[in-house]
C-alpha cells in the first residue's frame, strides 16, 4: 500500500468522524448564523436606510428642503421643514432632538448634539444659495445669469488616488487576517485535542502497529486541513452570496484576489502550525496539559497577528516588513501587506519560499518528536526525550 | 517464521532486552512468559518497529520487516484502546484498510467478525457504549480483521472472565491452526500449559528457558510426588534421602525429589508407613518450571 493511500485513509477517517460529530455540526451552524447575522443586521435594523431629515425654521427660507434633497450625496434622502414661532422654541427643539437642525431668521444655522455633520453643510449651502439669489434679485440680475455665474464658481475636483479603494482594501485585509488567525487556531486546536485523545485512549499503539507515525501525522493534518478549508469556503461563499442577493453593501472588486491570497496563506500557515500542534499533543498525556504545551505556538501567532493589525492604523513599518518575510510569522503578516498593496513582489516570493522550507523542516523534526512522544505516557514528555526516543 | 536474534535494548541504566533470541514458526502458538518488567512488551514492540533495538535483528521469513510486511501482522497491545466514539463496524473496517485491505473486503470482514463475536446487532454502536468485555472482543477483532500471518498479543487474557478466556483461547488456537504464527504473553501459566506446545521464558531481558512444554518439564532436575495415606503422614518422609517436603497437610504430602529417584522404591516406602490412597509421581508443572527458571 502506497504512502499516499495510507495518508488518505487517515485523512478520510478524520473528515468523516468530524463531519458526523454533533459538536462539529452545531459549531458550523452557529458560525453560519453569526456570520449571516452580522451581514444582515444593517438591513434588518434599517441602519442602512437613506436619511430622513427634519429642519426647524423660524422664517421662510425658500425651497430649503428641496435644496437639501437635491444636493444630498445619498440617494433617497428626504427632508421636511417644521415651522417654529420664536428663536428660543427652535433652540429647545434642536437641543431636545425634535428636529435635526434649525434655521433661525433665515440666516443662522443652529446645530445640536443630534445634528449629522453632513446636514450642517447641506443646510449652510442652501442658505448661502438662497441669500445669493435674493441679493441677485435686488440687483435686478437675470436668474439665468446668476445660475451660470454660480456654476462657474465651482472647482473641478479630481481624485488623484489611483484605485480609490484603500479603505476597502484595509477592511478586507483586516477581515482576511482575522479569518486566517481564527481558523488556524481553531483547526490547530482540533488537531491538538485529536492527538491527545488518540494517546489517552491508547489507540495510537494499535495504529502505529500498522502504519508509520509520519503518515498518521500527515493524514491528520491533511484531513482536518481539508475540513477546515471546506468550512471556511462554505461560510465565505454563503456570506458573499447573501451580500450579493440582499445588496447589503457594495462588495469591493478587490475581493477575488484577496480570497486567493487568504486561502494560499491558510494552507501554508495551517501545514506549519497544525504539525506543531500535533507535536505538542504528542508530548502530553492529558487534555489539561495540552494547552500549556501548545502555548509557544499560540504566542507566535499572536505576535504575528498583533503586528499585522498595528499596520491598519500606523501603516507599514520595519517590524511588519521583517516579520512578513520570516517564517512562521509570515502567514499572519504577509497577507495583510499584500491585501493593502504594500508588499513588493520579491518580498512575497522570498516569504513563500522561506515558509515552504520551514514547513518541510517542521514536518521532518515534528514527525520524529511525534513518534518519540506518542508511546510515552504517564506525564509530560520533554522535547529532548522524545527526539532521543525517536532516534533510537 | 518470525525470528528475533540477539535483541538488546537499554533505557538509561535499565536493561530491557539482553541478547534476546527466539523464533515463532508459522502454524504454532507460542507462549511468551516472564515476570513483570522482564522485557516482554519491549520485545513485542520491537517486532512492530515501535521500539528500535540497540543491537540485533527482527526478521520475517529471513527478510527484514518492511512496511508492506508489517501490514500483514496483527497486534494487540497490553494497553487496550480503540477510538471510543467511532462505530465499531466502521472502526474494524478502518483497521482492515490500514492493513492493506480494499474497502469492500474490509467491510465484509468487519461484519463477519462482529457476527462471529456475537456483536452483529450492535455493529452501528459506538465503542464507548459497549460493556468492557465486548470492547475487549472488538479489540481482538481489530487485530484479526485482516487475517494476519503473524499475530502478537500482549496479555490477551488479562481482564477476561472464564468464558471470555475460553473464547479467546479457541480463537488463538484456530488462528494457529489456519497457519499463522501466533505469540502471546501471559501470567496464567496453567492456561498456557494447556494451550501452547512451546513456550519462551524471559527474565531481566534474557531468555532463560525455551522449548516444547513437555520437554521443559521432563528436563527439570526434579519430580513432584503427591501421596495420600489413610492414617496420616506422621513425619514419615523425613526418613528418606534427597527428599524435600513442599507441603504437608493432614493426610496429604507433596514432595520434591531428584529426577532420577525411583518411584517404585518411594511407593514401597509409603506403603510401609500406612495404607496408600493416592500416589502421583510427575514432572513439575509449567508453573513450577517457570518459578525455578526465574528464581536464579
Amino acid at each position: 500500500m502506497s504512502a499516499a493511500r495510507t495518508i488518505w485513509l487517515v485523512a478520510r477517517r478524520e473528515l468523516r468522524e468530524r463531519v458526523a460529530s454533533r459538536a462539529f455540526q452545531i459549531s458550523t451552524g452557529l458560525t453560519i448564523l453569526i456570520v449571516l447575522g452580522l451581514l444582515l443586521a444593517p438591513i434588518l435594523f434599517g441602519l442602512d436606510d437613506p436619511p430622513e431629515y427634519t429642519i426647524g425654521a423660524t422664517a421662510e427660507v425658500s425651497d430649503i428642503a428641496a435644496f437639501v434633497v437635491a444636493t444630498s450625496p445619498t440617494e433617497g434622502t428626504t427632508a421636511d421643514v417644521e415651522p417654529y414661532g420664536t428663536s428660543s422654541d427652535l433652540r429647545n427643539a434642536v437641543l431636545d432632538g425634535e428636529v435635526d437642525i434649525g434655521v433661525d431668521d433665515g440666516t443662522t444655522v443652529l446645530t445640536g448634539p443630534g445634528t449629522p455633520p453632513e446636514l450642517t453643510s447641506l443646510v449652510s449651502a442652501a442658505i448661502g444659495a438662497d441669500r445669493l439669489q435674493r441679493e441677485a434679485d435686488e440687483l435686478g440680475l437675470d436668474p439665468r445669469d446668476v445660475a451660470a455665474l454660480l456654476g462657474a464658481a465651482g472647482a473641478d475636483v479630481v481624485d488623484v488616488e489611483p484605485s480609490g479603494d484603500t479603505e476597502e482594501r484595509a477592511v478586507i485585509a483586516f477581515v482576511g487576517t482575522l479569518l486566517l488567525f481564527v481558523s488556524i487556531v481553531t483547526y490547530g486546536q482540533w488537531i491538538l485535542i485529536g492527538v491527545v485523545e488518540e494517546k489517552t485512549s491508547r489507540v495510537v499503539e494499535v495504529v502505529l502497529g500498522a502504519i508509520r507515525p509520519r503518515y498518521l501525522l500527515a493524514g491528520k493534518v491533511a484531513g482536518i486541513g481539508l475540513l477546515g478549508l471546506a468550512q471556511l469556503l462554505l461560510i465565505a461563499g454563503l456570506g458573499v452570496y447573501v451580500v450579493r442577493t440582499a445588496d447589503a453593501f457594495d462588495l469591493p472588486e478587490v475581493g477575488v484576489g484577496l480570497v486567493i491570497i487568504v486561502i494560499g496563506w491558510f494552507l501554508l500557515g495551517f501545514a506549519f502550525f497544525a504539525s506543531g500542534f500535533a507535536v505538542a499533543g504528542s508530548l502530553v498525556s492529558r487534555q489539561e496539559e495540552a494547552q500549556n504545551a501548545s502555548f509557544p505556538l499560540t504566542m507566535v501567532m499572536l505576535v504575528g497577528y498583533f503586528t499585522a493589525t498595528s499596520a491598519l492604523t500606523g501603516g507599514d513599518n520595519a517590524v511588519l516588513r521583517v516579520l512578513s518575510i520570516v517564517p512562521p510569522f509570515s502567514p499572519m503578516t504577509m497577507p495583510l501587506r499584500q491585501a493593502m498593496g504594500i508588499a513588493l513582489p520579491w518580498e512575497v516570493v522570498v516569504s513563500v519560499v522561506l515558509m515552504l522550507i520551514a514547513i518541510v523542516v517542521m514536518i521532518r523534526i515534528g514527525g520524529r518528536v511525534y513518534s518519540g512522544g506518542l508511546l510515552k505516557t504517564g506525564g509530560k514528555v520533554k522535547l529532548r526525550e522524545a527526539l532521543h526516543a525517536a532516534n533510537q | 517464521m518470525l525470528r528475533l536474534r540477539d535483541l538488546s535494548k537499554r533505557y538509561g541504566d535499565v536493561t530491557a532486552l539482553d541478547n534476546c533470541s527466539f523464533d515463532v514458526p508459522r502454524g504454532t502458538l507460542l507462549g511468551f512468559l516472564g515476570p513483570n518488567g522482564a522485557g516482554k512488551t519491549t520485545a513485542m514492540r520491537a517486532v512492530f518497529g515501535l521500539v528500535t533495538p540497540d543491537t540485533g535483528t527482527v526478521t520475517w521469513d529471513q527478510e527484514p520487516i518492511a512496511d508492506e510486511t508489517r501490514m500483514r501482522f496483527g497486534y494487540m497491545p497490553e494497553q487496550r484502546g480503540l477510538y471510543p466514539r467511532m462505530r465499531i463496524r466502521a472502526q474494524l473496517s478502518y483497521f482492515g484498510q490500514l492493513h492493506g485491505m480494499v474497502r469492500t473486503d474490509a467491510d465484509e470482514a468487519a461484519t463477519r467478525w462482529l457476527d462471529e463475536l456475537g456483536l452483529g446487532d450492535r455493529s452501528n454502536d459506538r465503542l464507548e457504549d459497549l460493556s468492557h468485555g465486548n470492547q475487549q472482543r472488538v479489540q481482538l477483532a481489530a487485530a484479526l480483521v485482516h487475517e494476519p500471518e503473524l499475530l502478537v498479543l500482549d496479555e490477551p487474557f488479562s481482564g477476561l472472565d472464564p468464558l471470555g478466556v475460553q473464547a479467546m483461547a479457541d480463537i488463538l488456537a484456530a488462528r494457529a491452526a489456519a497457519g499463522s504464527a501466533v505469540v502471546f504473553s501471559s501470567h496464567q501459566l496453567d492456561l498456557v500449559e494447556d494451550l501452547c506446545e512451546s513456550v519462551v521464558v524471559i527474565d531481566r531481558g534474557r531468555i532463560v528457558l525455551s522449548g516444547p512444554v513437555v520437554e521443559l518439564r521432563s528436563r527439570s532436575p526434579y519430580r513432584y510426588l503427591e501421596i495420600r495415606l489413610s492414617d496420616g503422614i506422621d513425619g514419615w518422609p523425613d526418613q528418606l534421602d534427597g527428599v524435600e517436603v513442599v507441603s504437608a497437610h493432614d493426610d496429604l504430602v507433596r514432595l520434591r525429589v531428584p529426577a532420577d529417584a525411583d518411584p517404585t522404591a518411594l511407593l514401597a516406602a509409603a506403603r510401609a508407613a500406612g495404607t496408600v490412597r493416592e500416589f502421583a509421581f510427575a514432572p513439575p508443572t509449567l508453573s513450577q518450571v517457570f518459578r525455578e527458571a526465574v528464581r536464579q
